[in-house]
């Protein structure tokens, strides 16, 4: 069930998660962490130990699920993947940052031609 | 939803922790192997490569520790550390644990106890269908046949029965019962020589239905067999068939005969019923109200109309309020009075102020509640200020252990510890140790109701109360507990949090000054007036209980026996009594060692009383007022044989027959209420009205003596001969009172061949020594008297434990200020004083404290005191010296220690 995600700097961790999942398919820790960093352009500077609670909340929800298996190297990580509810918040938490983005530059807009 | 799933991952997190972080850690490891890989490929050596990538990765051991609370439960992990931290503690110090769960165990045990008696006698309802809907027809407070007016109305007659049973539809059942169950003779079958007395209850046909009480086997009573012309039914109770008829299954069908008649027994009621009312010696066998006539027919009351011999319970219908009810049932019994001849003894103005209340019947009829409403409260109240005590005791145990290790407690909040946390442990620990002691005291408790229930039910055979641990009661304990736990929890989790750990690792052990000091007097001073006010309590209840059983009677019970009979004489023609009397009495007074034999319709103290309308002649009633008084018929030697005094002129002897001249002898209150100012000697008055002034002739005054009511002076009373009293069928005895000789051994076996040598109609009920009987009427003062006691003397115990703990904590805290004092040179006894001093302040501080309190407390129970005031001078005095004298000796042995401390040894000691 879609829902709303306590504080933002935590939601959008777990949002950044969900669509590296989404958008690589499945990864371990390592590689999600790498791709956060890059996305941000190194902007998002986090220990990627920081990335784990995300996972464990993430997993608790049922949005993503574990296997372990194989890393590039062939020695064995966890992969995670998104589930097809993880999918739905997915979208559901983009229209909601959409609409938020909307309704602030609106804002800035009238505050500049006012 | 999603929450719901977290809570379930954390559980399930919680139950397999280690294998879920043995996991993680490998997540992790996995996770560093990459990072080092990356670091390597950008050309760093693997060792720099793998410090870069922990530095990347952040602090693992705050990772790990991040990972494992999310994946568990912390409250349930805390909680479980808090309580394996406080087993741990409890079993280092084996000593201490086990002084504070012993006085836990003696505290909540008491309490315990007391609410067994408390639950089974006042909360816990009759065994039967919906008790709520139970509704008693009056207060029950009268007894047991009246003719004439009550105030509060609570006999019926049987005809007013059932005019109210056919015009009450408020109720859908209203049943009736004797008020008094008698003890009838039975016999198992025709062939058997000797009858044996059971109490038999008399009941309407819907008893059993209105209760809604099914038969173990066999039927209940219906009301087919209340009818008039119904062969005689009974219903056994299911412990009288396991006790007196060993469980026989061919009981049901069998005959057994009361009184000549032939009675089927036809059923076996449900196990747990014991009838309609709870205390000792319930009833054994269910008779219909129908054979009332049949198997009492002496002073048979089912067909009068203005006899009011039962009691009735109703249940009342959904949605009916119990005020409508009263109202109802309060005209129809005023309308019903209003037509019978004479208003059944009413004046007008009685009937109008008549009293009827609805009295809720879910504990049956309440005569042993209300005796026992009020001791039981009082005892409640004891066994608290006993607790009490008990948790001010470890309160300061735990005060003194906390001080001692506050050095320790200062580490553990310099290393990090949150003060909650520590006043979480402590209470855990203290929690511990008051669900132990509660564990112990149901224990204590167990063993102390069956003393109880012995003592306060003395005399009965059998109480249907169970002393075994009931579910309400062990969870009264476990509340009491948590309670007792949460209580004396304060004292070390207010010091934990007042823990000052910089200032206490700076110096500890050199200081005097003890943050904990004002508490732990201020627990000694209330420990101290709580002793002072149960030992006070204590003695105004036992000088109460000696004062009763040591009053002027106005009868001797030593070497006294009293037999009670049921005299099967119904049917005899009066002329045979004389002669079987004279045979009964010479017969008796033969047996070795009776000085001297008498006969009676009933004796003092059993609870019996024969009362009626008087007329004394040339002494008319003033208007409106109706003359009265006790009356007894007694033989020959009564007055010697139970030792009541003559006064003036002469007792009732072997003269007085049926054929001589009808005298009769009063007690002092007689002629001082009717004679006040002539002699007494020579009147003449009357059982019944103005006609009968003239019947007997006063021939002796014989000193007052009590009956019945112990604290009530005696009542006016009249003694008629036996042989010549008419009314009431007053000539048949029921009671033999016999004076014995030095030991009276077993006279029982010797008394009933005696009597069935007379005659076979004569069955001994019971053989009783007279001041067992009088000593029966005490009951429930002896058990207040004897439990005070009993626990005061515990309190008592408890606050002398708490005061040498504190005591000798003192001395081991200010070793060195002693040493310090001594080298200077200060006599031993100077310490000695000293130390008394400092322990016995608290305990004056604790009297002047308690003494108004135990006034007040003695004022509250003063309407129960007899013969006592409560500032009798003896008891206030007595229980101060016990108070003062224990706290001494606790109190010396610590200040002796002191006053021998090396001075050397002491100061060497950091």
């Amino acid at each position: 069930m879609p829902e709303d995600s306590p504080g933002i700097l935590q939601g959008t961790l777990d949002l950044m998660v969900l669509k590296t999942l989404e958008t690589l398919g499945p990864l371990h820790g390592y590689g999600i962490a790498r791709r956060i960093e890059q996305i941000s352009e190194d902007t998002l500077q986090l220990n990627q130990g920081t990335i784990y609670p995300s996972l464990t909340r993430l997993l608790q929800k049922k949005w993503i699920s574990a296997e372990w298996g194989a890393s590039e190297n062939n020695r064995k990580a966890k992969f995670y993947s998104i589930t097809k509810a993880g999918r739905k918040q997915l979208t559901h938490e983009a229209r909601s940052w959409e609409r938020i983005a909307g309704v602030i530059g609106r804002v800035l807009r009238t505050g500049d031609s006012g | 939803m999603s929450s719901l799933w977290m809570l379930f991952s954390r559980i399930r997190g919680w139950l397999s922790s280690r294998r879920e972080e043995e996991d993680f850690a490998r997540e992790l490891e996995s996770h560093l192997e990459l990072l080092t890989q990356e670091n390597m490929r950008r050309g760093m050596p693997f060792e720099e490569a793998r410090r870069a990538a922990r530095v990347r990765l952040g602090g693992v051991t705050q990772i790990r520790e991040r990972h494992r609370e999310m994946h568990t439960l912390p409250l349930l992990e805390i909680v479980v550390q808090d309580i394996r931290y406080g087993l741990r503690t409890l079993r280092k110090s084996p000593g201490f644990t086990s002084v504070a769960v012993l006085t836990l165990a003696l505290g909540i045990g008491a309490n315990t106890a007391i609410f067994t008696l408390v639950h089974a006698v006042l909360l816990k309802p009759l065994p039967v269908a919906h008790p709520e809907q139970l509704y008693n027809l009056g207060d029950d407070q009268n007894c047991c046949s009246l003719g004439g007016s009550q105030d509060s109305f609570t006999l019926f007659s049987y005809p007013l029965y059932r005019e109210i049973c056919d015009h009450t539809p408020e109720f859908s059942e209203i049943a009736a019962f004797r008020s008094h169950i008698p003890k009838l003779s039975v016999r198992r079958s025709s062939s058997d020589a000797f009858a044996e007395p059971f109490r038999s209850q008399f009941v309407s046909g819907n008893y059993f239905s209105m209760f809604g009480v099914g038969a173990f086997a066999g039927r209940t009573l219906s009301p087919a067999d209340d009818e008039p012309g119904a062969p005689t039914s009974a219903v056994v109770s299911y412990r009288t068939w396991q006790v007196r008829f060993a469980a026989d299954p061919s009981v049901i069908g069998s005959r057994i005969i009361i009184d000549r008649q032939p009675v089927t027994i036809i059923g076996i009621a449900a196990p747990s019923f014991f009838g309609e009312r709870l205390g000792g010696d319930p009833a054994e066998l269910w008779v219909p109200l129908a054979s009332e006539p049949r198997l009492t027919p002496i002073g048979s009351h089912l067909n009068d109309a203005d006899d009011y011999w039962l009691y009735a319970i109703g249940r009342l219908r959904q949605g009916v309020t119990p005020v409508e009810a009263q109202a109802r049932l309060k005209s129809e019994v005023q309308q019903w009075i209003a037509g019978r001849p004479e208003m059944s003894g009413y004046t007008r103005e009685e009937l109008e102020k008549m009293v009827f209340t609805l009295t809720s019947a879910s504990g049956g009829i309440m005569g042993l509640q209300v005796d026992y409403a009020e001791p039981l409260r009082f005892l409640t109240v004891v066994s608290a200020f006993v607790l009490l005590i008990a948790c001010a005791n470890i309160a300061n145990l735990l005060l003194a252990r906390a001080t001692a290790s506050r050095g320790e407690i200062a580490v553990r909040v310099a290393l990090g510890a949150s003060r909650g946390r520590l006043v979480q442990q402590v209470v855990t620990e203290s929690l511990l140790l008051a669900l132990a002691g509660g564990a112990a005291g149901v224990a204590l408790a167990f063993l102390g109701t069956r003393v109880i229930l012995l003592l306060a039910f003395r005399g009965a055979e059998y109480v249907p109360i169970e002393s075994s641990p009931s579910i309400p009661v062990l969870l009264f304990a476990f509340v009491v507990s948590i309670l007792t736990g949460v209580i004396f929890g304060m004292a070390p989790a207010w010091a934990g949090s007042h823990a000052q750990p910089a200032e206490t690792l700076r110096g500890t052990g050199r200081s005097t000054t003890d943050r904990s000091r004002v508490p732990q007097k201020a627990l000694l001073v209330l420990q101290a007036a709580l002793s002072l006010v149960l030992l006070v309590g204590a003695g105004l209840a036992t000088e109460s209980l000696r004062h009763l059983e040591n009053q002027k009677f106005g009868f001797q019970t030593t070497g006294r026996l009293v037999v009670r009979v049921d005299s099967d004489l119904g049917g005899y023609a009066p002329e045979r009594l004389p002669g079987l009397y004279q045979e009964l009495q010479e017969r008796l007074a033969g047996i070795p060692g009776v000085q001297s034999a008498s006969l009676s319709m009933y004796s003092p103290m059993e609870g019996s009383n024969w009362g009626d309308p008087v007329s004394i002649a040339g002494h008319p009633a003033p208007a409106g007022k109706v003359l009265s008084s006790s009356l007894n018929s007694v033989s020959a030697h009564y007055f010697e044989t139970i030792g009541t005094r003559l006064l003036s002129g002469r007792v009732i002897d072997d003269r007085d027959t049926p054929a001589s001249r009808r005298v009769a002898v009063i007690s002092e209150a007689f002629a001082r209420k009717y004679f006040p100012h002539e002699e007494a000697l020579g009147q003449r008055f009357g059982i019944g009205d103005a006609s009968h002034a003239g019947d007997y002739e006063i021939v002796g005054i014989v000193e007052d003596s009590k009956y019945n009511e112990p604290r009530e002076p005696a009542y006016v009373r009249a003694f008629l001969p036996l042989l010549q009293a008419r009314e009431n069928n007053s000539n048949i005895f029921h009671d033999i009172q016999l004076l014995v000789a030095g030991s009276a051994q077993n006279l029982e076996p010797v008394i009933r061949r005696a009597l069935a040598s007379v005659d076979s109609n004569l069955t001994v009920i019971r053989v009783t020594r007279f001041d067992e009987q009088v000593a029966e009427n005490f009951n429930t003062d002896r058990l207040v008297a004897r439990l005070t006691t009993l626990y005061g003397l515990l309190a008592l115990l408890l606050a002398c434990v708490g005061l040498y703990g504190v005591a000798a904590y003192t001395v081991t805290r200010r070793t060195s200020e002693i040493g310090i004092r001594i080298a200077l040179g200060a006599p031993s006894g100077s310490i000695l004083a000293m130390m008394l001093r400092m322990a016995m302040f608290p305990v004056v501080v604790g009297l002047l404290v308690g003494l108004p309190l135990a006034l007040a407390g003695g004022h509250a129970i003063a309407s129960e005191l007899y013969g006592v005031k409560t500032y009798d001078a003896f008891v206030l005095g007595a229980a101060v010296v016990v108070l003062v004298a224990s706290s001494i000796v606790a109190a010396l042995i610590p200040a002796r220690r002191a006053a021998r401390v090396d001075p050397i040894a002491a100061l060497r000691y950091e």
